[in-house]
């Protein structure tokens, strides 16, 4: 290790010594609630500001095992984002419950950890261990609320069925490793590239490996059928951390398939493509007809979510076919979405600040005359998550589907079945919007009010979320450099 | 590439009612009078500023063949795909904005005493809706187009939602899918058009600019598919037949000026996606079809009139008439002679006016009976001798009565489809007298006859117009005799964007065309 080697993983170490900082302030001087919060997010900005500048010279580390590149600073700066977020929104449901906040505010900074980890990940043993210091923290949120029966029970659903997907895509990288010799992702790349352009059949290891590989991935997105996890660990999780696993976790592991089936496995594309595809075109269909009968809207929005993972999918099937545009608007895609519903589950958290609130649909009769900004707000993300312009959202379908029209043929079907998709999502997004403004309160709820934190983290939500799709061309920028980083060395 | 003039006169007029409905935001909501006139004050506003837009448009109007845009404004908005914030207005953007500007102001001052409940959300939603209507008449750029049509979509679903009837959540769900099915395809075709003319010119600048795009000659095929996923979304906003269902349903939910908008602009956003994209861009596509299109026409014409013939509910006798009218828009539209797309124009424009009143006219009766029940109606003439007389004048030139301007459009659309087929324009007469009969057989049961029981015992209840009332339809009134008179207002407006129209789809026929 040489100094040129950390001011490369800079960001990395700053985010562990943060975790550990925010701990030990926490047991140096307990209950001391706001200086956690404020050496949290304080030392974010910091990693942030160190993230954007490592970023400027792209380099490696640890003998080509750690790579900066411009994808790298995208998806970190994203993650530190939803971590932001997240602890933003988190203090207002956990203090009235009792659930201690310096704890929640360590694990998401080591699973954040992790997720940086994934996106400079230059070698697949690196990515293992990231991947897995992202979705362990995961496991110890579900449970977060560990006299809550339906928590525990989401918590160890979510646990089993995560750790088994572990093995299984470990069990791929190991084919994977066995068959070309090297763990180091350009070097699969290389070998891979010369077997493609070899021979016509995969060889029986290889499809293994590709098999293992791709159903594990798909558990991580919660791509359909390999979804079965998500509704029971969302629902039961606490809302904030609901929040936080429908979108760290799941981008996180869209960073995976970045590094791994876009750069190792890339020059093998025509033969995952059709894989992809079909999940695709399921997860968005299936998500979206389950979420329609559900009358808990945490566990709708946990199908919406799959349904997501299923529209973030076309744009890998269609970069997969040759468009960069699929890449762009996956990365795209996945920022908007951490963003719009990051913004939703703060809304039911808020919601929630009474304990005993629960996040069935009758929660939220009447919103719009009790609490009409909040009402709004919803209404915003809403439809954002809808697809309605001029949202982030819509931009975001919009990026997926121009890519999956300029692939043809057969993405053209696959961008119709997304856009019938979105129209059948409207049903019961919309349902919620009846219940704020339509319908009236059984009873009279008592108002809560909010924290300063909570406000803070409406408003960044909303203003992102409608800048995002009215002027996205700033952000365009950063989406396009970070594609074409790992995606002109393959074309 | 900027090319903004003086004063962005388009942008002002599409922004202006956002404007007001931002001030309105920071009105306390118990402050229910400042936010009323405030709503009023903003949309009488934008009316004005777009009469500017005709008074500054016909000395400068072009008589070229090409679609001729005055007081463009574009600006890059998204380079990366060549998306710009392009507008500009031609004669029949100007006549329809101005349908929209002067519905608008209409509608909230009509809104003034049935909506007492949430009036700023109400105040709010109908001026964001103003936005969205004017600026799919307004936009030149195919993505920019798009998101002002699912603008108007959110406004339009909560007013029907939290004003409307008994059966409103019901009947704006069924609005809101059915328009977000047709149009989300509508967003693959637009995509998929602009990508097909970056793939022949290699470069995404102009990708989603009308005028680049008209005329373009995309392949045959490709215009099939594209032309059948817009039409899609037009047929559903016009309604046509088969996608006619959900227009009944919202009609009768919606509030009062919810109707009004619906039927007088809303179905004219449909009509307006035909002429200005469909058919200049998938020229070919539209020819082949057009004979599909003309059979659905047909059909929504005779089936709209003959269940308008026996609806018991006012409202619903309206929107199936609406169903029968827009019919005459469509037709006129694909027989592709200048008679015929300008009937078709003049009538979108009439049946804004005409129809907008007999929703207005339908509110004014609701009020005071809660009831439509056409049954239970009778002998009104004598007790409300204003809104008789009045109702009577509507309901003459909804039934095309010569003078009127129900009557010019339609015959325009008669005379233009007897040059394509003297047996359609044979049924088309036909109907116009059907939709006389049903029409006047509903005056006549409601007006005139024996006083009901009903209608007695309403008393005092039953007063006739108020001055408010009155001060709402007048200009209607005055517009529709105007048309009625002197059809060349609107024609001579909109005559540069019709020869446009058909040059684009027929360049032998334009060439044939006068002046």
């Amino acid at each position: 290790m040489t100094w040129s080697d950390l001011s490369v993983v800079a960001p990395l170490v700053a985010a562990i010594g943060l975790a550990a900082l925010v701990l030990v302030a926490d047991l140096a001087v307990p209950g001391r609630r706001a200086l956690v919060l404020a050496i949290a997010l304080l030392g974010l900005g910091g990693i942030a500001a160190l993230v954007a500048w490592t970023g400027q010279t792209p380099g490696t580390a640890f003998g080509g095992t750690y790579r900066v590149d411009d994808l790298t600073t995208f998806l970190q700066l994203v993650f530190v984002g939803i971590i932001a977020l997240t602890l933003l929104f988190g203090p207002d449901y956990l203090e009235p419950r009792g659930l201690p906040v310096a704890e929640f505010a360590t694990i998401l900074l080591f699973a954040m950890s992790g997720a940086m980890l994934v996106s400079a990940a230059a070698d697949l043993l690196v990515l293992f261990l990231g991947l897995e210091l992202m979705v362990i923290p995961g496991y110890l949120l579900a449970g977060y609320h560990k006299h809550d029966a339906l928590s525990a029970e989401g918590a160890v659903k979510y646990f089993l069925l995560g750790s088994f997907s572990s093995a299984i895509f470990l069990f791929g990288l190991a084919f994977v490793w066995g068959l070309s010799g090297t763990t180091r992702i350009d070097g699969v790349a290389d070998v891979l590239a010369g077997i493609a352009a070899g021979r016509t059949i995969l060889s029986p290891g290889l499809a293994m490996g590709l098999a293992l590989l791709t159903t594990g991935v798909a558990f991580k997105v919660a791509a359909v059928p390999f979804h079965y996890w998500t509704p029971d660990a969302y629902q039961g999780s606490p809302t904030p951390v609901t929040g936080y696993l429908s979108v760290g976790p799941k981008v996180g592991a869209f960073a995976v398939i970045m590094r791994l089936f876009v750069e190792a496995l890339g020059p093998l594309r025509e033969e995952w493509v059709i894989v992809f595809f079909v999940l695709a075109a399921v997860t968005m269909t299936l998500g979206n007809l389950v979420a329609l009968t559900q009358d808990n809207v945490k566990r709708m929005l946990a199908y919406s979510s799959i349904a997501h993972t299923g529209y973030m999918l076309v744009g890998l099937t269609a970069y997969a076919e040759g468009q960069i545009q699929g890449l762009e608007g996956l990365l795209f895609y996945g920022a908007a979405y951490a963003v719009m519903n990051l913004g939703a589950f703060a809304v039911i958290g808020a919601l929630q600040r009474r304990p005993g609130v629960t996040s069935r649909l009758e929660t939220f009769a009447g919103l719009g005359r009790r609490e009409p900004l909040l009402g709004a707000l919803m209404v915003l993300f809403l439809l954002s998550l809808t697809g309605i312009p001029p949202t982030a959202g819509f931009f975001a379908k919009a990026y997926v589907i121009i890519a999956a029209v300029q692939g043809g043929g057969w993405l053209t079907v696959l961008a119709v079945i997304a856009v019938l998709n979105a129209a059948a999502a409207a049903f019961y997004y919309l349902r919620v919007i009846v219940y704020m403004y339509m319908r009236e309160p059984q009873g009279e709820p008592a108002p809560v009010g909010h924290g300063g934190l909570m406000r803070t983290g409406l408003a960044v939500t909303a203003i992102l979320t409608i800048l995002l799709g009215l002027f996205p061309q700033p952000f365009l920028a950063s989406v396009t450099s970070a594609a074409a980083a790992i995606g002109t060395a393959l074309h | 590439m900027i090319e903004v003039g003086a004063v962005p006169i388009v942008s002002v007029v599409t922004f202006l009612p956002l404007v007001g409905a931002l001030v309105i935001a920071v009105i306390p909501r118990a402050r229910v009078e400042e936010i009323r006139w405030t709503a009023l004050g903003f949309a009488l506003a934008t009316w004005i500023v777009s009469l500017l837009l005709v008074v500054g448009f016909l000395p400068g109007r072009d008589t070229g063949p090409a679609m001729a845009f005055q007081y463009k404004e574009a600006v890059d908005w998204i380079p990366l795909f060549g998306i710009q914030y392009k507008v500009g207005v031609d004669g029949l953007s100007i006549a329809l904005v101005v349908l929209t500007t002067t519905l608008s102001w209409i509608s909230i001052l009509a809104s003034f005493s049935p909506i007492r409940e949430r009036v700023k959300e109400y105040m709010i939603s109908f001026l964001v809706l103003e936005v969205g209507m004017i600026g799919v008449f307004v936009a030149l750029d195919l993505f920019l187009f798009y998101i002002f049509w699912e603008v108007v979509l959110v406004p339009m679903y909560l007013i029907i939602g939290i004003w409307g009837g008994a059966n409103r959540i019901y009947a704006t769900i069924k609005f809101v899918l059915y328009t977000l099915v047709g149009s989300l395809l509508m967003l693959v075709a637009i995509l998929a058009t602009a990508f097909s003319y970056q793939a022949a010119t290699g470069s995404w600048a102009g990708a989603f600019d009308l005028e680049k795009l008209a005329g373009f000659g995309f392949a045959p095929t490709f215009q099939l598919f594209a032309f059948a996923a817009f039409a899609l979304a037009f047929a559903i906003k016009v309604p046509m037949f088969p996608f006619h269902t959900w227009l009944p349903d919202a009609h009768v939910e919606a509030p009062t000026a919810g109707s009004v908008i619906l039927a007088g602009v809303l179905l004219k956003l449909g009509g307006y996606g035909f002429i200005r994209f469909a058919l200049p861009l998938f020229p070919k596509a539209a020819h082949d079809f057009a004979p599909l299109m003309i059979g659905l026409s047909v059909v929504a014409i005779i089936y709209g009139a003959i269940v308008a013939l026996v609806q018991p509910d006012l409202k619903k006798l309206v929107a199936y008439s609406s169903v029968s009218h827009m019919g005459f828009v469509t037709i006129g539209i694909f027989v592709f002679t200048q008679q015929g797309l300008q009937g078709a124009i003049l009538q979108m424009v009439n049946h804004g006016l005409i129809t907008g009143a007999l929703f207005l006219l339908v509110g004014v009766i609701y009020e005071r009976t809660h009831d439509r029940t056409i049954a239970k109606m009778g002998g009104l003439g004598g007790p409300v001798p204003v809104f008789a007389a009045t109702l009577g004048f509507f309901v003459f030139a909804s039934a095309g009565l010569p003078g009127l301007a129900g009557f010019v459009g339609e015959f325009l659309v008669f005379v233009g489809t007897f040059a394509f087929s003297p047996w359609v324009a044979a049924i088309i007469a036909f109907v116009m007298v059907l939709g006389a009969a049903y029409l006047l057989w509903m005056t006549q049961r409601i007006l005139f006859g024996e006083v009901t029981d009903f209608v007695r015992g309403l008393g005092d209840h039953l007063t006739d117009m108020r001055p408010v009332e009155i001060l709402t339809l007048a200009p209607l009134g005055a517009l529709t005799v105007a048309f009625g008179l002197f059809p060349g207002l609107v024609l001579d407006l909109v005559a540069g964007s019709v020869r446009a129209v058909l040059a684009a789809v027929d360049p032998g026929l334009a060439a044939t065309i006068g002046r």
